[in-house]
């Protein structure tokens, strides 16, 4: 049986069944793993994992993660193996500690098979930064187009794939555009849901965890595993954890829904407007309003310059740890000066250099009032409208990217501003919970679509991507 | 010309909370070195910073005592710079915001009152602690996390006595208030200076010079008016003083320089997101302020309107807030504050001294002081006995009363025992009334002293003389 195509819930029925063990499924799916030929994996964790299943007792009907295997990017702690954020920096790595997420998932018994590939640091769209080298899009047997970034090796192994779910991060959207290249389900709930213990800062303030899975409902099971406050997060919320699977499959209807217009004019691809709108009209048939609405161009052309350079500014101050003094690779030298800048110059790739010297310039006194500060002031804008605007609307849902998986060699993400392709950075600044779903295949190759909903209404942001997968997928069988 | 020094001064306050200002890590100043080290006092990645609740408590208590505006909006910030000693790459401190705003405080210097204003006092977390041996350096990280309030006066101070009365009175606030050692030898107590000279009525100031490293009260001093007589010689010549930051080292008692103002560090500040702003309520400040342990100047106030003590007793008393609080125990007890305070501030320190210990090592608790005191007070030990007594005490743990009578040290009160033996003695000694009546005072000495000798030194001698001056004044 191919186990690797089973979600979430169809693996846990398996094992209820009897059918089949965890061991089974872990020593099956560690052999797909081991011929990865798309570059997701960092360090494995195989002989703890055959360990775990091999001593996991009796199935729990009740816990659906009990015996599920996971992968983990690796910017997230885990105690067992380097933990390097793909970057040499931190090629030699060991946290002392789990980082929360694992610790929830190792406690009800899901079983973790390693780490995942990413842009260095969580730096970068497109899969392309780590240590070892590029992350290839599954897909594409050529080759030759990107699984995107920066949770590049999860969003992999699931579109492989290799397991029901990994967990990844996201600071601009590096959870949900790989998830709409890779035709499977990529969410990030609310700023302060899940904990960000063990997570590496990137930007703090829009750093968010979060995962991939197979199914919208998975998507909901994970959460209330993941969600709760955390007492080494302070961020973390208290907010309470929803019963989000139960609410899921519900057939609520006459949701408001808003298309921001700009952001889809700025869409070129003919081919997924045509999609889109036609997912449109299923969700108005459900029973849903949706309506396009305006927002200013200005604000529209600021996102990304606004995610830049206050995701620089903070990356500047969050990889100053990384000086090789107590911890990581050091480069020995004579001083401390001469450790420091050794380390940090030939163990950063240019990429992490560059958005550092990127973030130090705009909040150095010169410039903080041009670059940083006015970052600031264009995300608090940006958050304004889109607060007005859920005041009458439960959802801003848009195509996740303008296009399928591009070749590597077609754009440079950084400098890339086009309104369409960087949209998704506003669930950063707001700290609105986001989920990418698959929409459906323009030649063969997968697009997604975004719902993204108010601060800690995951529920109904689940609900209403649900909804919207169980129609495709009928419509597509 | 004349010059007037403006002097400026930024105090570092190590807090003595139990555990570190942004995570769960106890603090121990005993311990062995890096042994009190967590991941996030060693910005391992993945960490995030928990505020501490005690080290807030602490700054609104100072900030209370120095009249300061109290913000109830916690909020942090990062100053960026890269050095041996912080871990992060940054130092979480409190930039835009500080806890505490515009307070001031009175000092006396030299019989006036003088007013300082005080600019800020903010909250922030201090580095790792760098230990040099010859071209290694070793790193303590025990240090790395502890919290530390930094209090920032305006440029109000004109003189290096100022500037040490200054500090006394700060080192006074957060060693009474209990939240600090400070210690200036220790470091627990550190004090930059800040100072530039003008030409007295100038309304613009000079160029501002940087004295770093100063361990001690005396060396803020020393180093400030060495730094005015520099300043002055070079204004003197017509020349300009350089904007730069000095190193007072003690070992040539000078200053020297380290770098100049315009290799300045930009700090490239900005908000601390890992710690959302804390909501503090009104209730929660007023209770901090009231629960805050009573500070020297209303301990002066009440030693002085209430205890009826001189400010010369006051003052000795409040030299050390661990005197003050073994007298403030012990007043309990006795209402006669003045003998209580002498025994203090006399026989206690002298004792001390001598052992080289201090008051909170002392053997013997307040409340044995107290008794004591109270059975001087009563007559019912002579100061001679108490002495005695007091020496027995250092070594027992028995109440003075029982010392007193198991070691026959009480003194004689009953007025018919005295009387019996005043009479015998004024039996066998009629010319010496007669002297005393014909205007000889010394007779009644030579009396008292017969009296006292049958007693063995035991009669309470008050009581004694006044009997003594009844029977005679009777027998008339």
């Amino acid at each position: 049986m191919k186990y690797e195509l089973l979600t979430i819930v169809e693996l846990h029925n398996l094992y209820v069944s009897k059918k089949v063990t965890p061991l089974d499924v872990v020593e099956y799916l560690i052999e797909l793993i081991k011929k990865d030929k798309h570059n997701f994996m960092e360090a494995n964790m195989f002989e703890e994992a055959i360990k775990l299943a091999k001593n996991i007792g009796e199935v729990d009907k009740d816990n659906l993660l009990w015996g599920i295997p996971f992968l983990i990017k690796d910017n997230i702690a885990t105690k067992e193996v380097i933990t390097s954020a793909s970057s040499k920096i931190l090629s030699n790595y060991i946290s002392p500690f789990d980082a929360t997420m694992i610790k929830k998932l190792k406690a009800i018994k899901a079983i973790p098979l390693g780490k995942t590939t990413m842009d260095e640091f969580a730096m970068g769209g497109k899969g392309t930064t780590s240590h070892n080298g590029f992350t290839y899009n599954p897909l594409d047997k050529t080759k030759t187009k990107m699984m995107g970034g920066s949770s590049s090796g999860s969003a992999a192994a699931v579109t492989v794939p290799v397991v029901p779910f990994a967990l990844a991060s996201d600071t601009g959207d590096s959870i949900r555009k790989p998830a709409s290249y890779g035709g499977i389900v990529g969410f990030k709930p609310s700023w302060g849901r899940i904990s960000r213990y063990g997570l590496f800062s990137f930007a703090p303030s829009m750093d968010h965890a979060g995962y991939f899975t197979r199914s919208v409902f998975d998507a909901a099971l994970l959460l209330e595993a993941l969600a709760g406050y955390d007492e080494n997060d302070p961020t973390s919320s208290t907010h309470v954890v929803d019963k989000y699977s139960k609410n899921t499959a519900n057939s609520t209807s006459n949701y408001q829904i808003a298309v921001i217009k700009g952001i889809f004019d700025n869409i070129l691809d003919e081919k997924l407007k045509s999609l889109f709108s036609k997912s449109i009209e299923e969700l108005k048939i459900l029973g849903h309003k949706v309506e396009f609405v305006e927002m200013p161009i200005t604000l529209l052309r600021a996102i990304f310059p606004t995610y830049f350079v206050i995701s620089c500014a903070e990356a500047s101050s969050n990889t100053a740890c990384y000086d090789g003094v107590n911890f990581g690779v050091r480069l020995e030298g004579n001083t401390y000066e001469e450790i420091v800048t050794k380390t940090r110059s030939e163990l950063f790739s240019a990429q992490i250099k560059k958005r550092i010297l990127y973030g130090a310039y705009a909040l150095s006194k010169d410039n903080k009032d041009e670059t940083y500060l006015r970052a600031q002031r264009s995300r608090r804008k940006i958050v304004e409208f889109i607060n007005k605007l859920f005041e009458k609307y439960d959802f801003i849902y848009l195509p996740a990217a303008p296009s399928v998986a591009p070749k590597f060699n077609e754009y440079n993400n950084d400098d890339n501003f086009a309104i369409a392709d960087n949209h998704l950075a506003i669930a950063n600044f707001g700290g609105y919970p986001s989920i990418t779903i698959p929409l459906g295949k323009i030649n063969g190759l997968p697009v997604g679509v975004n719902f993204t909903g108010r601060p800690f209404e995951e529920s109904i942001v689940l609900n209403i991507a649900y909804q919207l997968e169980q129609i495709l997928e009928k419509k597509g069988a | 010309m004349n010059f007037e020094a403006i002097i400026g001064l930024e105090i570092h306050v190590e807090l003595k909370t139990k555990t570190k200002m942004f995570s769960r890590t106890p603090i121990d100043f005993k311990a062995e070195p890096n042994t009190l080290v967590t991941p996030i006092d060693l910005a391992l990645p993945g960490t995030l910073p928990l505020v501490n609740k005690e080290a807030v408590i602490f700054a609104i208590r100072v900030s209370n005592a120095l009249h300061m505006k109290i913000d109830k909006l916690i909020r942090f910030d990062r100053k960026n710079y890269f050095y041996s000693d912080l871990p992060k790459g940054y130092q979480i401190t409190q930039d835009r915001f500080p806890i505490g705003s515009e307070g001031y405080i009175d000092l006396e210097v030299e019989g006036t009152i003088k007013r300082v204003r005080i600019q800020r006092l903010h909250l922030e977390e201090d580095t790792a602690k760098q230990i040099h041996l010859g071209d290694e350096t070793l790193i303590d990280y025990n240090r790395a996390g502890i919290p530390l309030i930094e209090i920032v006066t305006h440029p109000d101070l004109r003189s290096g006595k100022e500037a040490a009365v200054y500090i006394e009175k700060i080192r006074q606030i957060v060693t009474f208030s209990d939240v600090s050692d400070g210690k200036m030898e220790e470091g627990s107590l550190r004090c930059d200076v800040n100072i530039s000279l003008r030409p007295y009525g100038a309304s613009s100031f000079g160029e501002k010079v940087e004295i770093k490293n100063l361990n001690s009260i005396s060396n803020v001093e020393r180093a400030i008016n060495l730094e005015i007589k520099r300043q002055e010689k070079i204004l003197l010549k017509g020349e300009k003083v350089i904007a730069e930051t000095r190193r007072y080292d003690d070992s040539i008692k000078d200053t020297v320089s380290m770098r100049s103002k315009d290799e300045t560090v930009d700090y490239k500040y900005f908000p601390e997101t890992n710690i959302l702003p804390i909501k503090l309520s009104g209730a929660f400040v007023n209770e901090v302020i009231s629960n805050c342990p009573e500070l020297a100047d209303k301990k002066r106030k009440r030693y002085i309107k209430e205890y009826s003590l001189s400010d010369y007793d006051a003052d000795i008393l409040l030299l050390d807030k661990y005197n003050a609080a073994y007298f403030d125990e012990a007043a309990k007890f006795t209402s006669f504050y003045k003998t209580l305070s002498n025994w203090v501030t006399v026989e206690i320190a002298t004792y001390l001294n001598s052992e080289q210990i201090c008051i909170s090592d002392f053997p013997i608790e307040p409340k044995r002081i107290a008794l004591l005191v109270n059975l001087i007070e009563s007559g019912d030990v002579s100061n001679k006995q108490a002495r005695d007594i007091f020496t027995i005490m250092l070594k027992s743990t028995d109440e003075p009363l029982n010392i007193a009578k198991t070691h026959n040290l009480m003194q004689i009160s009953d007025e018919n025992v005295i009387l019996e033996t005043i009479r015998i003695v004024l039996n066998e000694n009629k010319g010496a009334i007669e002297d005393y009546r014909a205007g000889k005072d010394r007779a009644f000495g030579f009396l008292i002293g017969k009296i006292m000798g049958k007693s063995r030194g035991k009669f309470n001698p008050t009581l004694t003389s006044k009997l003594l001056k009844r029977e005679i004044d009777k027998n008339e």
